[in-house]
């Protein structure tokens, strides 16, 4: 494996920053192997978004605005990756760890008899071997594995666990041609946005999280959404407060819903269950507001404050927009 | 219709898990084992197509695992799978994604199937890459992350979960469907359920017996503990002001606000 692709997960050309971390960390890694780093960017959109991802150290971005992209489920991007990484040769494809990384990487494997490395949040390089880092068995092991017998080696990287860095002498955009044309029978006929387009969870520096503490779907707008505001974050939930209806599944955080890396984690009436923490406890720094001493949640916080949510939250969000204020 | 659901079997989802050194393989023994949750989900689902296709639907377990955690798959055939197949063999042990979607693929062409469901990923693995791979290698329509499947004279047609809300997706049978959690609550056995289990036949394949010979593309180089975390500073009877207080000199002191 010597050259290192990453593969673009964008909404018409809006994207993340999970993008730019990876194109920043597939030069690293290029470097290191001594090979090139590519960008691919496919469906509507793409080319806009060809031309933002030209300040980062990129070799070439590979684009193509092929409609069946987004007409159809995910085989025309598989056709078009697989056919860009045959052509660029041995290769280690980077991917966010999101749904949409998940269910490429899978495809990928198959497509080019690759090992997979899931939730990765480092590499190293040994022997001219990519080496992946990724938490396991609810991160309570941190394992190294390295891909072995392939030609490539897929990987889903964990949002926030990379710097992003501008910079480089300006990729090269090159149209990706259309590989050999198929018939795709997976049509996408409708789209439904449960979620409004606001900041990514998995890249928002600071998480509120509310569970079944919280006793419905009101506080989640009337107590969390004002500390968020305050914080410059975003909400999440707690698999109980989805599985209840008082969020979209899509601000569940854990096992069965979005992993976060923020600097700050505010969990907020969540006990704290092993299949919530492999989603969150990497955050930078945990703070959890319960009225249980004793939940699970207090082994792995920083900070426990042992108390009503209710009375508290409203409290810390004044003291926070007065210290803004003040600074301001 | 024939419905495959594929089904794995791991360590109890509460217990303490760790590698052992010497295999670095995952220490099974000690621990109960219980069907993968997200299995159970699947396994929901075809349960409810079956209920609603009626006629001659079938549902089939498929299963790799050692011959020895066969009894376990005894909940899903009282939950109302009609028959298992076990794909069983040492060859198989330590398999990565790679091998497992090529094995359950070998094993899935030689039992035939109209749709296979699968979990949406393993508690143990959590990668979550056995479900597109495995359609990948059946070279049949894969549609991950389904909360709602259902049959039409066409074909399938599923609302399938994005990170921020849900397509609308068609695609003709045979398919692979993977499942979210939404699909529905797993259903317990009934007793007559439980008692039918016992005499529901589970056969077993080797790897040799549909022809898989496959070498992991992943090698476990080392593990280590993660970084001990100090102890939570715990401040109690902290309702109101006072806890707010707390929790902002915190965010100051760490220069987060
Ligand atoms: C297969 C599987 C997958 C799962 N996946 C996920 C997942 O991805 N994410 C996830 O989160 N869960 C997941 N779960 C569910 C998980 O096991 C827990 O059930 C869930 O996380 C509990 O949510 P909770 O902490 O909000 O609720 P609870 O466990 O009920 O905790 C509520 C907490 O709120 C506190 N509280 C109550 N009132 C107040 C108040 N007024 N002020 C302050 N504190 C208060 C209580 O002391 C308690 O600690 C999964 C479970 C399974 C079996």
């Amino acid at each position: 494996m010597q050259h290192v692709i990453e593969v673009v997960e964008h909404r018409g050309g809006q994207t993340r920053k999970v993008t730019f971390e990876l194109a920043t960390q597939a030069r690293e890694l290029a470097e290191k192997l001594g090979g090139t780093a590519h960008a691919v960017v496919l469906g509507n959109g793409a080319a806009q978004l060809a031309e933002s991802l030209k300040t980062y150290p990129l070799d070439v971005v590979h684009v193509s605005e092929d409609p069946d992209v987004d007409r159809f489920l995910i085989d025309p991007t598989i056709d078009y990756v697989e056919s860009i990484a045959r052509a660029t040769g041995p290769s280690v494809i980077l991917l966010p760890n999101t749904m949409y990384g998940r269910d490429v990487a899978s495809r990928l494997v198959a497509r080019l008899d690759a090992g997979m490395a899931a939730d990765v949040t480092g590499f190293e390089i040994e022997g001219g071997r990519v080496a992946c880092i990724a938490p396991k068995l609810g991160g309570a092991t941190i394992t190294t594995c390295a891909f072995v017998d392939t030609d490539y080696g897929v990987v889903t990287a964990r949002p926030n666990a990379f710097a992003a860095q501008s910079g480089g002498n300006g990729a090269r955009v090159e149209q990706a041609a259309k590989p050999q044309s198929k018939q795709y029978v997976m049509h996408v006929e409708s789209e439904v946005e449960e979620a409004s387009g606001e900041l990514g969870l998995e890249e928002a520096p600071v998480v509120v999280s509310g569970g079944r503490g919280l006793g419905g779907p009101q506080p989640f707008t009337t107590l969390l959404k004002p500390l968020a505001d305050a914080l410059g974050g975003a909400v999440g939930a707690s698999r109980a407060a989805a599985d209840a209806g008082w969020v979209p599944y899509s601000l569940q955080i854990g096992q069965t819903g979005k992993t976060v890396s923020p600097n700050l984690y505010i969990a907020v009436g969540i006990s704290g269950a092993i299949q919530h923490k492999v989603g969150m406890r990497s955050a930078g720094t945990i703070v959890a507001v319960n009225k249980d001493a004793s939940a699970p949640i207090a082994e792995f916080s920083d900070l426990v404050v042992v108390g009503d949510a209710f009375s508290i939250i409203p409290e810390l969000t004044k003291l926070i927009e007065a210290a803004k204020g003040y600074i301001k | 219709m024939k419905i495959v659901v594929t089904v794995k079997v791991v360590p109890d989802l509460n217990a303490p898990k760790s590698i052992d050194p010497a295999t670095k393989r995952l220490v099974r023994t000690g621990i109960e084992s219980q069907l993968n949750p997200y299995d159970e989900y699947a396994l929901e689902a075809a349960l409810q197509l079956k209920e609603r296709l009626g006629g001659d639907t079938t549902v089939t377990l498929l299963s790799m695992i050692p011959e020895s955690s066969k009894e376990t798959l005894r909940k899903a055939l009282a939950m109302g799978a009609d028959d298992a197949t076990v794909l069983s063999d040492g060859a198989l042990a330590g398999a990565d994604v790679a091998v497992t979607a090529r094995a359950l693929a070998a094993a899935l062409k030689k039992i035939g199937f109209d749709l296979v469901i699968c979990g949406g990923l393993s508690d143990d693995g959590s990668t979550g890459g056995v479900p597109g791979a495995l359609a990948e290698h059946l070279g049949v329509p894969g549609l991950t992350n389904a909360r709602h499947i259902e049959i039409e004279s066409t074909g399938l047609k599923a609302q399938r979960e994005t990170d921020t809300g849900y397509q609308v997706v068609t695609c003709p049978l045979p398919a692979l469907v993977s499942v979210t959690m939404a699909v529905g609550e797993p259903r317990y056995a009934s007793l007559k359920g439980i008692m039918g289990a016992k005499r529901k036949s589970v056969s077993t394949l080797s790897a040799a017996d549909v022809g898989v010979d496959a070498k992991p593309k992943t090698e476990l180089l080392r593990f280590a503990p993660p970084p001990v975390r100090v102890k939570a500073r715990i401040v109690e009877a902290a309702d109101g002001p006072s806890g707010a207080q707390a929790i902002f000199d915190f965010l100051r002191e760490r220069k987060l606000v």
